[in-house]
């Protein structure tokens, strides 16, 4: 299913146009193949992908082809098919891809001068729950089961602070656990009252209103997790590999700084540090969900 | 005034806008709409306007929508997307019937969002739910706040139903770690809690009569209770401020005088900047004098469908704004810079108003439906707009004499801005665009800019506008009609048959781009001296005017300040670099909200004693305000 989609979406999507698919010995020789996240709207990061792409090209001097996959799965398995060299990933896939397929982590971003960030258990602040215990019997949403920030860091608060036995007892803590689909529909859905508090990323308030902003706090910090991270598959050519990082380490560069916002917008990237996802690898175990 | 400047900040329930006390002037950026849904808020914003602007819906459907990150318009976006017929829409359009179109696009994205939550139990994968789920709950977006409106219990339950759908799709996992297989059974409970609510309300065969066009649901129009959506702008709305701000020139702030020190001034400020002094739905919707006029001079990205026929430009007395004052003529006007406002009367376009009190009183109560204005509020209004001055232009002499900063070509072009010309009745561009008068002559002339209303009208004559300024304010003439200072040489050269060769056209372009530059247009920000910095210095600056008004125990302009301020206050934290100084701004926010409580009850004393709090706190905070 992942394959087949992923290959029509690159048919479909692809911005170079003329570049069909074929074996990684001619993709390579072609160029790079970039597989990007949506995260709003696929059709406007075509557009930004368009730009990127076409930049990228003229600094690395191979075509460059980039294409919107369906979620993390598909660009975790179009780096293992062969249909990307390179993908945009956020921490908790990348070491899932990692371990299934020897995914190799190139840059990190940079938000706000560190590569890391945090999630937060948010409340609104006229709820009267002013200590994780007090979530005990509520509900609470969370972003997405397959999320660093928006879940398993998250609730790992929980498992710290002695109110949840591991990662499968989550329920017999809180009333009921939503999965709302992303951080903005799980913010949404605490700050209009429909639960009673949301896991997310530190900087998910800044999705609500402002006047719902104010209405909000938070009640515990995770301990911070790498942000997202670009990565390449395993058999990419050293020396493309190694030119396509230099050219994204030149956006951090004060006349190409634009070009970020059609990179999911970071402040910059750093080369990424492999030890950086120890913590990630161990959150990912004690979910289960890495052996 | 700065408070239109949230850069990231994105919502997508427009139930979210609802539920809020007083109206704040920092809109937030809407998630994009999809194409779809834009058309239908489209639909309903345009339709009830008066008279109907049927091509402008039409277009609503068949074009992409104002800075649409969809390249589709609706229909090819539906023809893509979906199955659901389209003619019962077209067939409303083209037989221009109000009510057939308001039925058949609301039943098209009721039927819409059944689609896509069919789709959604289909398929098996995962992904691809999530997908149609997350699609369904952006087309039941253009109906939200009308269920919020009408019945919270019920939108509070789809809301839940929305929460469940998503959980129970169940996650494909990456490589299949992680994976949780879908729970069809709660997939198929909770669709049920929508549709049912769909059928009852959004799909029904005859929709009563709709006096107004609003997504409020049909039981709840049934009901007969008197249930108000609250305003909100259609998709393709533009009410931020202009990215770089333009630079505001008070003339006592560049001679020393600190603000807080002219109260009347203060208290003006702030008015300029309070949508509380006008009426709905500009006052709901966050608009004030400084939407449009920021920073004292004209917002070029403003834009609201059907009241805008292009971005800068706005139509005060259409159907939107206030409908008792609703002239019927679509004639949106380009937005007049209000710099060196003392000098340029007359005022309004045509000069009509003499007196720049009438006009703006004129403003608040018919153009934008406020209440009466106290004679104090018109006086801080008059005292604050007096001190808008030009910008400096180091090209420029006070008698408005080029200086040997201006290039040569601007040289030459200012002796052709003075030479007579036969087709100006041997008059020079210099005639009506005095030089030492700053660039203005307070008269108004028909130069043949606007069409005859009617035949043998004599309505075409406009107020001579300034030229200072002008390199930042286009497009030019009262229309908006011509993008470039260029354009304008041609226009005249054309239409006045100057017989100027390419050469002269471009040196008196070039003398216009000089006399219309400034020395600093814009705002410069930096790391901490930041758009937020600025409005929190504005904000305190108007705060400061309850010294004087609190002695005066003058409650009604205390309060009409505090619900103002202690509301912009506390939004426009959201837009802080400085994340972590927010908790202390809402606090000072609520502290001065605590001022107007208690001046409210009657209380003077707490008053009084919240307010040196406030104060005290304003001071300390102020370092990490940015």
């Amino acid at each position: 299913m992942w394959i087949r989609l992923s290959r029509r979406k690159t048919l479909i999507l692809s911005v170079a146009g003329a570049v069909s698919l074929g074996t990684r010995l001619a993709a390579q020789e072609e160029g790079l193949r970039l597989a990007f996240i949506p995260q709003e709207n696929p059709e406007k990061l075509l557009g930004d992908i368009a730009a990127i792409t076409g930049w990228l090209a003229d600094q690395i001097g191979v075509p460059v082809e980039g294409f919107v996959t369906i979620d993390h799965a598909a660009a975790v398995e179009a780096l293992r098919n062969g249909d990307a060299d390179i993908s945009f990933m956020g921490a908790l896939p990348f070491v899932l891809a990692e371990a299934e397929i020897g995914a190799v982590p190139l840059l990190s971003e940079v938000y706000r001068g560190a590569p890391n960030y945090t999630a937060r258990i948010f409340v609104r602040r006229d709820s009267g729950i002013e200590t994780l215990a007090d979530l005990g019997g509520k509900d609470i949403a969370f972003a997405d089961p397959i999320s660093e920030s928006g879940y398993l860091y998250p609730l790992a608060e929980f498992v710290e602070a002695g109110l949840v036995a591991g990662p499968g007892d989550a329920d017999a803590f809180f009333g009921r656990i939503f999965f709302a689909g992303g951080y903005q529909q799980a913010m949404q859905a605490m700050a209009e009252g429909l639960v009673d508090a949301a896991g997310a990323s530190q900087y998910a308030d800044l999705l609500l209103t402002p006047q719902q902003q104010a209405e909000v706090i938070w009640i515990a910090e995770s301990e911070p997790i790498p942000s997202h991270v670009v990565i390449a598959q395993p058999g990419l050519d050293a020396d493309l590999r190694s030119r396509f990082v230099d050219a994204m380490m030149r956006l951090n560069e004060a006349g190409n700084r634009d070009l970020l916002r059609y990179l999911y917008g970071p402040d910059g990237y750093v080369q990424a540090d492999p030890a950086a996802y120890d913590g990630v690898r161990d959150m990912a175990r004690r979910y289960g969900l890495l052996e | 005034m700065i408070r239109k400047l949230l850069g990231f900040v994105i919502f997508s329930l427009a139930g979210a806008m609802v539920s809020f006390g007083p109206a704040i002037a920092t809109p937030a950026r809407e998630a994009p709409w999809l194409p779809d849904a834009a058309a239908y808020r489209l639909t309903l914003f345009l339709g009830n306007l008066e008279p109907l602007p049927w091509d402008d819906v039409e277009a609503a459907w068949s074009e992409p929508y104002r800075n649409s990150e969809f390249s589709a318009d609706a229909l090819t976006w539906l023809g893509e997307k979906s199955d659901i017929e389209t003619g019962p829409l077209l067939d409303a359009m083209a037989r221009r019937d109000r009510q057939s179109l308001f039925a058949a696009a609301t039943r098209l994205m009721a039927l819409r969002i059944e689609e896509e939550l069919g789709r959604a139990l289909d398929v098996d994968d995962p992904a691809r739910a999530q997908q149609a789920v997350r699609t369904a709950g952006e087309l039941y977006r253009a109906f939200a706040d009308g269920v919020a409106a009408a019945d919270p219990e019920a939108s509070r339950r789809i809301g839940l139903a929305w929460l469940e759908l998503n959980s129970s799709t169940g996650s494909a996992g990456v490589l299949g770690a992680g994976t949780t297989p879908p729970d069809r059974e709660t997939m198929v409970t909770a669709r049920a809690v929508i549709s049912d609510y769909l059928a009852e309300n959004y799909l029904v065969d005859n929709f009563a009569p709709r006096q107004e066009l609003s997504p409020l649901p049909e039981t709840a129009l049934l009901s007969g209770h008197d249930i108000e959506v609250p305003p909100s702008l259609p998709p393709g709305s533009d009410i931020f401020d202009q990215d770089p701000l333009p630079l505001l020139v008070l003339n006592f702030e560049a001679q020393g005088i600190d603000e807080t020190d002219l109260p009347l001034v203060a208290y003006g400020d702030m008015l300029f900047d309070s949508a509380q002094i006008f009426g709905s739905p500009a006052r709901d919707l966050g608009i004030a004098c400084s939407t449009c006029h920021n920073r004292s001079d004209v917002n070029q990205r403003l834009f609201i469908p059907g009241a805008s026929h292009q971005p800068g430009a706005i139509d005060v007395d259409g159907a939107f704004f206030n409908p008792i004052f609703n002239d019927r003529r679509d004639d949106p006007l380009d937005i007049p810079s209000l710099r060196g406002l003392r000098f340029t009367g007359p005022y309004g376009r045509d000069g009509r108003f003499a007196s720049l009190r009438d006009f703006t009183r004129n403003v608040i109560v018919n153009e934008f439906g406020g209440d009466e204005p106290t004679p104090f509020m018109l006086d801080a209004l008059l005292a604050y707009m007096l001190e808008f001055d030009f910008l400096p232009n180091s090209m420029l002499t006070a008698d408005g004499r080029l200086t040997d900063a201006a290039s040569g070509a601007a040289r030459r072009g200012e002796e052709i801005f003075n030479r007579p010309f036969v087709g100006l009745g041997d008059r020079s561009c210099a005639s009506c665009h005095v030089p030492d008068g700053n660039f203005l002559d307070r008269q108004a002339h028909d130069i043949w800019s606007a069409s005859p209303a009617y035949e043998g009208a004599r309505a075409g004559a406009f107020d001579t506008p300034t030229l200072l300024g002008t390199a930042y304010t286009a497009p030019y003439f009262h229309d908006g009609s011509l993008p470039t200072l260029a354009a304008v040489v041609d226009w005249f050269d054309e239409t006045k048959s100057l017989d100027l060769t390419d050469a002269e056209r471009s040196d008196l372009t070039a003398y216009l781009e000089a006399v219309g530059s400034a020395d600093e247009p814009y705002e410069t920000f930096d790391a901490e001296n930041t758009s937020f910095r600025l409005a929190f210095s504005e904000l305190t600056t108007f705060a400061s005017t309850i010294d004087t008004l609190l002695p005066r125990r003058d409650a009604e302009h205390i309060l009409l300040l505090t619900d103002t301020v202690a509301a912009d206050l506390s939004a426009d934290a959201s837009t802080m670099s400085n994340l972590a100084g927010r908790p202390e701004v809402y606090a000072l926010a609520e502290r001065l909200a605590q001022v107007g409580a208690a001046v409210r009850a009657g209380d003077w004393e707490t008053a009084e004693a919240h307010w040196t709090a406030f104060r005290d706190a304003a001071d300390t905070i102020e370092e990490r305000a940015f």
